[in-house]
């Protein structure tokens, strides 16, 4: 039996499915908020304001899935009286703050018409802040001792973007009126074939040991839904038909959930069992 | 230019200054756990829950040894692992696990909330009134350490209920704060479990495993110098095989050590968000 009687040496999270939800949904917001100043320059305005809602929702909708997994919600505004840079949850609690301030503020804006220009100053706070906001859960995951996170530390970064691509993309599919939505669909299509890449990657970095709790299991399973929408989205918009445009963002949305909760339930497993561990530490330094 | 400043605040963690732990006059404390006394009797165990206060773990039977308790976890400080090795060896191994009180702790890093602090006694101790109940610190700790307090609700038929913050053993602040030492070493009757100067400590644990080399080949110390990947421990230990026998980490690290090149990777991941956004906004 490995190490002792077969237990786990470091304890997988006690997180709940709101985590790897918090990712997908502030992932989106975050790029959502991008992808909006790119449409404002190009005067798609219809496409522009979805997506400025859209950001301002999926912050929302983040920032509840946070706070509902916290085991005292109570005490959430804790995480605001220190500034920790060697915390990423601290680093990404201000990015955060940044983040939903400002997508709100301009999505305020963009509903009742009020203080326009201040409302498109916010816009483009949050479009910058946007990158950042649909990244930084990648590193608050390197930053740990589950094996399957760590050891996969600099190329999740990039699957967290390709998947914020892909579903931010999806949203404007899904929601913006019809003539506007060639931006979104060609961002939708660049992020699912990332999101490809990412994984290639993913798996090269994590080599074939450390790898396997992503191809085993539930993870293993959500992973191979996750790469069945995502490919049965990106063929449904690779033509610019106005038929699948809906169906294939809905497609996308669901790859993005999934693959978040593939990387979860990845990291959970390869905690469980103590071979990961001993593996990596045995030839690591 | 943004990988400098990376590195910059990244040092203020890996490279905390461990000598400084522990204020002037008390120094740093911690336990030096020689397994080679340790006769499994568990008044580590039963002394530790019954000053902090803690629920007992339940009549769960696991099946795999004399050991019923299992690991550490928010509400066992102190856990002895039972190691039966039923061959040639014909012997069994019995360890007194605990909170190591890293040099470069990976739960006091990550703590978004500053509910985990370095003590004046260069412990790493857990403020129950400020954590939130994240769990972050439990997937940062390499050894297994934390997980959420659970309190009894009713004893007789042994009801828990999760507190909603994070524990660990605290090295007895309270106690230490009074002067007195841990409530595990005061219990532990075959003085396995030393609480003292770490300074001191360690110097006691470099010659105690020279001593007993002879009987014990395989006899080797675990964090008790500053030349592994958490910089050494608060606790020590002197083990009598490989650490993962013991259901240890073989080579315990930091996460937070490698944090520069992980934000590094993210900046990447955020400029390649611009470009594909742009590549997507040029007209077809």
């Amino acid at each position: 039996m490995t190490g002792y009687y077969g237990r786990p040496i470091v304890k997988p999270p006690e997180w709940t499915a709101l985590i790897p939800a918090y990712f997908w949904a502030g992932g989106l917001a975050g790029t959502c908020a991008t992808l909006a100043l790119a449409a404002r320059a190009r005067k798609r305005h219809g496409l522009a304001r979805t997506l400025v809602l859209g950001a301002a929702a999926g912050c929302a909708a983040s920032a509840l899935c946070l706070i509902g997994d916290l085991k005292k919600p109570q005490r959430f505004a804790n995480m605001l009286r220190v500034f920790k840079p060697t915390s990423p949850m601290s680093v990404g609690t201000y990015i955060f703050s940044a983040f939903g301030a400002a997508s709100t503020a301009a999505a305020i804006s963009e509903i009742t018409g009020v203080a326009r220009p201040a409302g498109r100053v916010a816009e483009t706070v949050a479009g910058a802040i946007g990158p950042f906001m649909s990244v930084y859960t990648s590193v608050l995951l390197g930053d740990t001792v589950m094996p399957a996170w760590h050891y996969g530390r600099k190329a999740l970064p990039l699957l967290f973007a390709a998947t914020s691509a892909s579903t931010a993309g999806a949203v404007g599919l899904c929601f913006a009126p019809a003539e506007e939505r060639g931006l979104a669909r060609r961002l939708a299509l660049i992020g699912s074939i990332a999101v490809r890449v990412a994984l290639e990657r993913l798996h090269r970095e994590l080599g074939d040991v450390q790898g396997e709790p992503y191809r085993r299991g539930l993870a293993g399973a959500l992973a191979r839904l996750a790469a069945g929408y995502n490919i049965a989205g990106a063929l449904l918009i690779a033509r610019n038909s106005e038929a699948t445009a809906r169906g294939g963002g809905v497609f996308l949305l669901a790859g993005g959930l999934a693959e978040r909760f593939a990387v979860f339930h990845a990291g959970k497993q390869s905690a469980k069992d103590p071979k990961y561990v001993i593996a990596a530490q045995s030839y690591e330094r | 230019m943004s990988g400098l400043v990376i590195d910059l605040l990244a040092q203020t963690s890996a490279q905390a200054q461990a000598a400084t732990y522990g204020s002037a006059e008390r120094g740093r404390k911690g336990f030096f756990t020689d397994t080679t006394l340790c006769i499994g009797c568990k008044a580590c165990e039963v002394a530790c829950k019954e000053w902090n206060e803690l629920p007992q773990d339940g009549y769960r039977f696991t099946g795999m040894s004399y050991d019923n308790t299992g690991e550490l976890s928010g509400s066992t400080w102190r856990h002895v692992a039972f190691v039966e090795q039923m061959d040639e060896r014909n012997r069994w191994l019995m360890e007194s696990d605990v909170c190591k009180h890293c040099t470069h702790a990976g739960c006091l890093d990550v703590c978004p909330t500053g509910a985990i602090v370095r003590s004046e006694f260069g412990t790493v101790v857990i403020q129950d009134d400020v954590c939130n109940g994240c769990g972050y610190c439990v997937v940062a700790c390499p050894f297994g350490v934390i997980s959420e307090r659970v309190d009894e609700v009713s004893p007789q038929l042994g009801e828990t209920r999760g507190r909603g913050t994070m524990g660990k053993c605290t090295l007895c602040y309270d106690r230490l704060k009074a002067g007195d030492e841990p409530a595990c070493a005061k219990a532990c009757p075959t003085a396995s479990i030393q609480y003292g100067d770490v300074e001191e400590l360690r110097e006691r644990a470099k010659s105690r495993v020279e001593t007993v080399r002879g009987h014990f080949p395989d006899a080797r110390l675990y964090l008790a110098d500053g030349n592994d990947g958490i910089g050494g421990g608060g606790s020590m230990f002197l083990l009598l095989d490989r650490p993962d026998v013991y259901g240890l980490p073989p080579n315990p690290f930091v996460a937070t050590e490698r944090l520069p090149e992980m934000w590094r990777a993210a900046a990447l991941a955020a400029v390649a968000i611009v470009g594909a956004v742009l590549v997507a906004s040029v007209k077809s």
